[in-house]
């Protein structure tokens, strides 16, 4: 009886010590993606902020100027591209839309970023774009890939529409939660103007013909939980003017926006909310349950091999077998 | 020779309930009816 119950231990013993490397190795590699169907949004403040007057064209300060952003999963779009890519793929419709104090659109700037469920690299395929130009995109956009490493990664910057390393700077607390500090900074740089201007009848047609250019630099931060990826504070020191051209007074430069851009306090708050119940998840299979299942099998092996070791010691109650007398000739 | 069956069951096992959870993989859903927003909302 009890050799046949330390065969079951031992069944279950090697059960979950194989479970705990499948699951960590195999499992969680296939099971943990960005949901193709995921929908987000964000707001972001400047406050105060500096904007270009197109009446003037000159810079005035505003109390505020929000940022919208919205992230929608495109199913078909994702379907579609896995029927050849051959992969899990997410494809991001995303919209970053611009709020002056007034509440009219100061700017707006439409993104298609394909990306590897799986692993946040860029996939590339018909339709990736930023505000309607076709681009290719190397590195990471908008999130960083499950169980973050502490080194540099290579963010993909919208409006240059190049990538650049985003540094790491150490590790941070950020409301209870430790999280990696990434910077980077965007020197200044000639960039397209936005296909929707804020003023009826500007096209960006018409101020490239005046000679005028856009030009723009930033110095982006983000506070990244390394365990979902997710970062779960960003802020943007976020400047940019228009250079030349008859449309600048005396051709020289004028701020178009400058500000320092922060997630709105109550957006945080989600956000850490949400990465905290995502994060569980995550270590549920890449810690709790692998390591738990390696003491479980751990736990029963010895178990198996306790009562099987018993099963074969002689029990104490019963007499020994009387042992034959030797026998000696006389 | 029994001590080696029950270590073949407790693998096979472990195997299979593994390869049938990430071949069972989780469902895609459907894209947001939600619009893009122009708009500031009020809260999250």
């Amino acid at each position: 009886m009890r050799r046949k119950a330390s065969l079951v231990l031992l069944a279950f013993a090697v059960f979950f010590a194989t479970l705990s490397p499948l699951l960590r190795w195999y499992a969680f590699p296939r099971l943990a993606k960005i949901p193709p169907n995921q929908y987000q949004d964000m707001v972001l403040e400047a406050k105060p902020a500096t904007l270009l007057d197109y009446g003037t064209m000159r810079a005035r300060q505003v109390p505020k100027v929000s940022i919208v952003q919205t992230l929608k999963g495109n199913v078909e779009e994702s379907e579609r591209i896995e029927r050849t890519a051959g992969r899990d793929v997410v494809v991001w419709d995303a919209l970053s839309h611009v709020v002056g104090p007034d509440g009219k659109m100061v700017s707006q700037i439409p993104e298609r970023y394909i990306f590897d469920a799986h692993t946040q690299e860029p996939v590339h395929a018909t339709g990736e774009m930023v505000d309607g130009d076709p681009v290719r995109r190397t590195g990471i956009e908008f999130k960083w890939p499950f169980l973050t490493e502490p080194r540099d990664y290579d963010y993909f910057d919208a409006q240059t529409r190049t990538s650049a390393p985003i540094h790491y700077r150490g590790t941070r607390t950020f409301r209870g939660l430790d999280v990696y500090y990434f910077e980077q900074t965007i020197p200044w740089t000639k960039v397209p103007l936005p296909k929707k201007m804020p003023v009826q009848g500007i096209t960006p047609q018409a101020v490239e013909k005046a000679g005028t250019s856009r030009w723009y630099s930033t110095k982006r931060m983000f506070w990244v939980d390394p365990v979902t990826g997710a970062p779960v504070n960003g802020e943007e020191l976020h400047r940019e003017e228009l250079r030349g051209g008859s449309l600048v007074p005396g051709g020289g430069k004028v701020t178009a926006f400058s500000g320092h851009v922060k997630m709105r306090p109550d957006y945080v708050a989600a956000t850490v909310d949400l990465v905290t119940s995502q994060r569980r998840l995550v270590l549920l299979l890449t810690s709790y349950l692998p390591w738990g299942f390696l003491g479980l099998g751990a736990a029963l092996l010895t178990l198996s091999l306790v009562l099987e070791a018993r099963g074969r010691r002689p029990d104490r109650g019963r007499p020994e077998p009387e042992r034959a007398e030797p026998v000696s000739s006389a | 020779m029994r001590a080696l069956t029950a270590v073949a069951i407790g693998l096979a096992a472990a195997f299979a309930l593994v390869l049938a959870v990430t071949a069972a993989g989780v469902p895609s859903g459907e894209t947001s009816p939600e619009p893009l927003r122009t708009t500031v909302p009020a809260h999250p």
